[in-house]
């Protein structure tokens, strides 16, 4: 099982950087974001300085590659599916799980690497975090992109098809990117949107990132964002593994 | 035996804005494939070909019936079945952005095999593959594809090979050399178990063939009995009357057959048979504007057990 898991996992990453310069695109998205977004927050951060807009816009940052980043993924697997490979390793003796988890575990490798560029380019910037509090960023990170990319293949594997896919993502894309407050907190906005803001699982992931950026590690958005999204991955990933039942059974 | 089937089933549920609607793709296929051996599914599309081969490879459970495969249960001992066999569908299953080395040695560990990289490089030099083996699939032509294919699903040397419509899009020369390499097979041991609706495929390649339809078997046997279980000659006439025509030459033939203006006379030895026919025409005054005299041939025998030719019945699915 495992054996199986780490093949497929060295497959599909092997196949990620055949042609580097698109993990590479990938990577810089999250890094022009900081460059260039997190300045034009600088005049609606309370202390208003550049430091003070990426404390707040970095956690933010990287929630965003964790989910949009693996949200793509599955359509991989789409692409698959109508070439037939995915049929061809459904007859092999290959560990069903693992044909789908490869691809998860090829999708937390990338957000790692990406989040860790990102860090570097904040702390070049200025930012500051103490270690335990970027372990733990790191990790819910993961949890988050887990949750995506379970999601991503469970998707793909029920939609089939790569426009029906995209539409769907974008129709859930916009409302949870602004209900997260990952450009512009949520403290700013009507109450409203303060009252649907808890339903949108980002938030939670987005409030504990700034959390600890800014150093409160016994805030209760951390506790609750871990739990949230180890449920919500597992749940995913789950789904993510009975959808290719449904394809071969 | 490398597959005893018994009774194989299977019913499809689509369920749309008009209502359920199901499909009886497999309705109780019989199929005893001899280790070895080449063995052919013809049928028209839609005939349940396919579903057939998915539901002997593992892809999906039957409705009813049982198979042994290799000597293991298909329903008890999927797993077990896997091991066994090379499964080619017809997609093909050849990844666009790797090369065919990194996917058959992926097929290789997948089957862990003791040497990947070895067992790779003898099933690309076997396929004449060699010289594309590191560009990325989707650099290759239709026939270097389906080659790669069949190499990811032999790069283990399973005993039986499925092929689900190998030779569907390739142009005659690189059908003519897929044929070649599928009797290779053979010679070497695999048992094959093709599907495909063209005649002349089932015809050339196949030890022994079923023919299905409507997702049932209409006849079974090698190529050889089955045409002669229709006759041995085709005789095809165009006529002024072709029913009155069929009347008059029904003495001389095993059978005759009337597909709107044309008449088909099945005989036993054509060219002793012919002369009598075209006096016996030409006694009841039948005005004879074409004739063309045939080996019969498995469209003959699809003709003769379902009532309609092969290509009529693509047509109408």
């Amino acid at each position: 099982m495992i054996r199986h898991t780490v093949l497929f996992t060295g497959y599909e990453l092997k196949k990620s950087f055949s042609n580097p310069i698109w993990p590479l695109f990938g990577i810089l998205q999250p890094v022009l974001y900081l460059l260039m977004f997190a300045p034009l927050l600088k005049s609606l951060t309370p202390g208003g300085t550049t430091e003070d807009a990426l404390r707040m816009f970095t956690p933010a940052s990287m929630m965003m590659i964790a989910v949009f980043g693996s949200l793509f993924s599955g359509f991989g697997l789409i692409s698959e599916l109508r070439n037939g490979s995915l049929e061809r390793y459904a007859v092999s003796p290959a560990w069903r799980p693992a044909i789908v988890l490869g691809r998860v575990a090829k999708d937390m490798v990338v957000l790692v690497c990406q989040a860790i560029l990102v860090l570097i380019v904040a702390m070049l910037m200025g930012v500051r975090i103490g270690a335990v509090e970027l372990v733990l960023v790191l990790l819910l990170m993961a949890a988050t992109g887990l949750f995506a990319s379970g999601l991503s293949q469970g998707l793909a594997l029920t939609v089939r098809d790569e426009n029906g896919m995209s539409q769907t993502l974008n129709l859930f894309m916009l409302p949870i990117m602004l209900l997260a407050g990952l450009f512009i907190p949520i403290a700013y906005a009507p109450d409203w949107m303060k009252f649907l803001a808890p339903i949108n699982p980002l938030y939670h992931a987005v409030e504990a990132g700034r959390s600890l950026f800014a150093g409160r590690l016994g805030d209760a958005s951390i506790p609750i964002a871990f739990t949230l999204f180890i449920v919500l991955a597992v749940l995913t990933t789950i789904w993510s593994m009975r959808s290719l039942r449904r394809i071969a059974g | 035996m490398m597959i005893q089937a018994q009774g194989l089933r299977k019913t499809f549920t689509t369920r749309s804005r008009k209502g359920t609607q199901t499909v009886e793709a497999v309705r109780g296929v019989d199929l005893d494939v001899a280790e070895g051996e080449i063995f052919g599914v013809l049928g028209p599309n839609g005939a349940g070909k396919t579903t057939t081969i998915r539901m002997l490879s593992t892809l999906i459970a039957p409705d009813a019936g049982t198979a042994t495969i290799a000597g293991h249960d298909l329903l008890k001992e999927p797993a077990a079945v896997r091991r066994e066999l090379g499964y080619v569908s017809q997609a093909g299953g050849v990844e666009d952005t790797t090369s065919p080395r990194a996917q058959i040695m992926m097929a290789a560990r997948i089957h862990a095999m003791a040497d990947p990289k070895r067992a790779a490089a003898e099933v690309l030099e076997r396929f004449d593959l060699t010289e594309m083996a590191d560009r990325p699939g989707r650099t290759l032509s239709g026939g270097q594809k389906r080659r790669v294919a069949i190499a990811i699903g032999l790069v283990h040397s399973p005993p039986l090979l499925f092929l689900d419509e190998p030779t569907t899009g390739l142009d005659p020369q690189n059908r003519a050399n897929l044929w070649d390499r599928i009797r290779q097979l053979r010679d070497s041991g695999t048992s094959v178990l093709l599907s495909t609706h063209y005649l002349d495929e089932a015809d050339a390649l196949c030890d022994r063939l079923v023919i299905i339809d409507h997702g049932q078997v209409v006849a079974e046997g090698t190529p050889g009995e089955l045409k002669r279980e229709v006759s041995g000659d085709v005789i095809t006439l165009r006529v002024d009357e072709p029913e009155r025509a069929a009347g008059t030459l029904k003495p001389y033939a095993r059978e005759t057959r009337v597909d709107e203006d044309v008449l088909r006379v099945y005989v036993d030895d054509g060219e002793h048979a012919l002369p009598a026919l075209l006096r016996a025409l030409e006694e009841q005054g039948l005005g004879l504007s074409s004739i063309a005299l045939d080996r019969s041939t498995l469209d003959d025998v699809f003709l003769a057990k379902t009532g309609r030719t092969l290509r009529d019945a693509g047509a109408a699915t």
